[in-house]
């Protein structure tokens, strides 16, 4: 098995060098000015942990789960979001019998406050929700055209929990729908800052096109600072059928008449 | 016949064309089948709750910092190949056709561009790092194992691509050697017989003039000559010519080639066990059907027939 994981230098180390520093410092009083000194020029050089800099305040934890019945590209699809998204949680699959609005006890259990559930009918559409767990807006999606990260095509790689450029078209500031979906969108794919399973470095871009009246989801990762990108993937094509005001139920806020059941 | 239900037709009577009484009419008229009369619904209408929607919008928005969000709305990078350099690229946005894979895909394409090129200022100023160092050693979305197999895939598909190429190429080259081939041939032909018509001439003592004799050299089909013989040069007798020419000489080359010497002695390259076994058989239908026996065989045979 090729070592997928290389050696991290970051928290373990720093922590390591204070270690040795408290240890000199009781066995030289001395001599402890020019050892202390020596040791912070080796830290400034060392690339700074992810987590040191700052604190994790933005406490955005996203619950990404499945119905029972999915296909393994959906599979794949999910587990490459979750790889993708480090503030993202798993769950056992759902039976489907119980109703949708468990999933917000579930959330409540997990402590998320927002949820991207897949739903796979006659194991060939599958649905996709997107929602804000207690209170907010939910919208269900037909998801289509999937592409997995594992692709021979996509040939670009970033780093795993690295923070997201997030892409959006002009066209969804024009129609209110489409503004309260940049919202959630926003709010559940960037990655907080200084989470602690993040990446400090920007190096990939996730765009959102409304292309004939679907939203249409790519991740380029970034080469060059002369904007030279390649695909990663994965990729897909969301058509909106409905927008409720509660989570997983609630009023219908919006209903897509571009819509058609695939049946 | 059914009536429509009362209570619907009441609520339905200010809203609707057709009362329960005049439809009672109309039957009776003879206008109205009996059977189901359905009422046709109107076309759905999707719901869309502006108001709703831009107060949820309200309540759920987080103002977060720009830096936590990392969000860019912009369209994208206009093409370069625009004939028309008009100042309207904003209104001028060509619809792009969703069918059109390519150009889909450079319209994302595009729009990841425009927003890398206007957010990457922004990230530097706020010291965010966007470049990765080269001693940083973390794990990776995609393992190696799996860019390794990306690297293999490309480069096959990059060695296809070149083979074909070149075997295109080798064909187009040997069809043009080909062509210029044949023409050499031909002038010499002509030449050939040019040179006999003139001697002939000159023998019959039609005219008595021998400038035929220097007009031969032509610098200029000799170095077409060269030209076409370098490029069948390098290919030279075929193996089989070449087999030949070895086994039964080349016009003198075997003066001298037979030595019995210590070398010749050992050099058993000749040997084939299979032809000496006798076992090799040049005719693939017929085996061994006329092998003679040798010599003390048939020797042995006529004692033993005696």
């Amino acid at each position: 098995m090729a070592a997928a994981k290389r050696k991290r230098r970051g928290v373990p180390a720093t922590a390591a060098k204070k270690l040795k520093r408290i240890l000199k410092d009781a066995g030289q009083p001395a001599k402890s000015p020019a050892v202390a000194g020596d040791v912070e020029e080796e830290e400034k050089d060392r690339i700074p942990g992810p987590v040191c800099k700052g604190k994790w305040k933005n406490k955005e934890r996203i619950l990404i789960f499945s119905s029972r019945g999915i296909s393994f590209r959906t599979r794949h699809l999910m587990q490459d979001l979750r790889m993708l998204m480090p503030h993202s949680k798993a769950d056992t699959k759902m039976d489907r019998k119980d109703k949708l609005f468990v999933i917000n006890e579930v959330c409540e259990m997990k402590n998320c406050n927002k949820c991207i559930y897949f739903e796979a009918k006659k194991k060939q559409d599958l649905y996709m929700w997107l929602s804000n767990s207690p209170h907010g807006p939910s919208a269900k999606f037909l998801v289509q055209n999937i592409h997995t990260l594992a692709e021979l095509k996509m040939t670009g790689n970033c780093l795993k929990g690295s923070r997201p450029l997030l892409s959006f078209d002009p066209a969804f500031d024009e129609l209110p729908h489409y503004t309260l979906l940049k919202e959630l969108l926003i709010q559940i794919f960037s990655t907080p800052r200084y989470h602690p399973k993040s990446q400090p470095f920007v190096d990939h871009v996730f765009t959102f096109t409304i292309l004939d009246n679907r939203i249409w989801f790519r991740n380029f990762q970034i080469i060059e600072e002369d904007a030279a990108l390649v695909e990663i993937g994965p990729r897909f094509v969301l058509n909106l059928i409905k927008i409720f005001q509660g989570s997983f139920g609630g009023p219908t806020l919006y209903e897509n008449p571009h819509y058609q059941s695939p049946n | 016949m059914d009536t429509p239900p009362l209570s619907g037709s009441d609520s339905d009577s200010d809203d609707s064309l057709v009362s329960d009484r005049e439809l009672q009419d109309a039957f009776s008229r003879g206008l109205l089948k009996p059977g189901l009369n359905v009422v046709l619904e109107g076309p759905k209408k999707a719901v869309n709750d502006v108001n709703g929607l831009k107060q949820c919008l309200a309540e759920f928005k987080r103002d977060l910092e720009w830096v936590e969000r990392l969000d860019v709305t912009l369209g994208p990078v206009p093409e370069i190949s625009e004939p028309q350099p008009t100042p309207q690229s904003k209104d001028q946005k060509k619809a792009v056709n969703p069918e059109d894979d390519f150009q889909r895909e450079m319209s994302f394409y595009r729009q990841a561009q425009s927003a890398v090129l206007a957010v990457l200022p922004r990230l530097h100023q706020l010291r965010v790092p966007t470049k990765r160092p080269t001693d940083y050693f973390a794990e990776m979305a995609k393992s190696d194992q799996q860019m390794q197999k990306i690297r293999q895939k490309l480069q096959t598909k990059q060695a296809a691509m070149e083979k074909s190429e070149k075997a295109k190429q080798l064909r187009a080259l040997r069809k043009y050697g080909k062509k210029v081939q044949t023409e050499v041939l031909q002038k010499r032909q002509q030449e050939k017989a040019h040179m006999m018509n003139a001697i002939k001439k000159y023998q019959k003592g039609f005219s008595d003039k021998l400038d035929f004799l220097e007009g031969d050299q032509k610098p200029v089909s000799q170095g077409k000559k060269a030209a076409v013989k370098g490029q069948q040069m390098n290919k030279g007798p075929s193996a089989k010519r070449r087999y030949k020419n070895q086994k039964f000489g080349f016009g003198g080359k075997k003066k001298g080639s037979k030595w019995n010497t210590r070398e010749s002695y050992d050099d058993v390259s000749g040997f084939r066990a299979k032809v000496a076994h006798g076992k090799v058989s040049k005719r693939p239908g017929k085996k061994g059907s006329n092998k003679r026996p040798g010599k003390r065989t048939r020797e042995k045979m006529k004692s033993k027939s005696r």
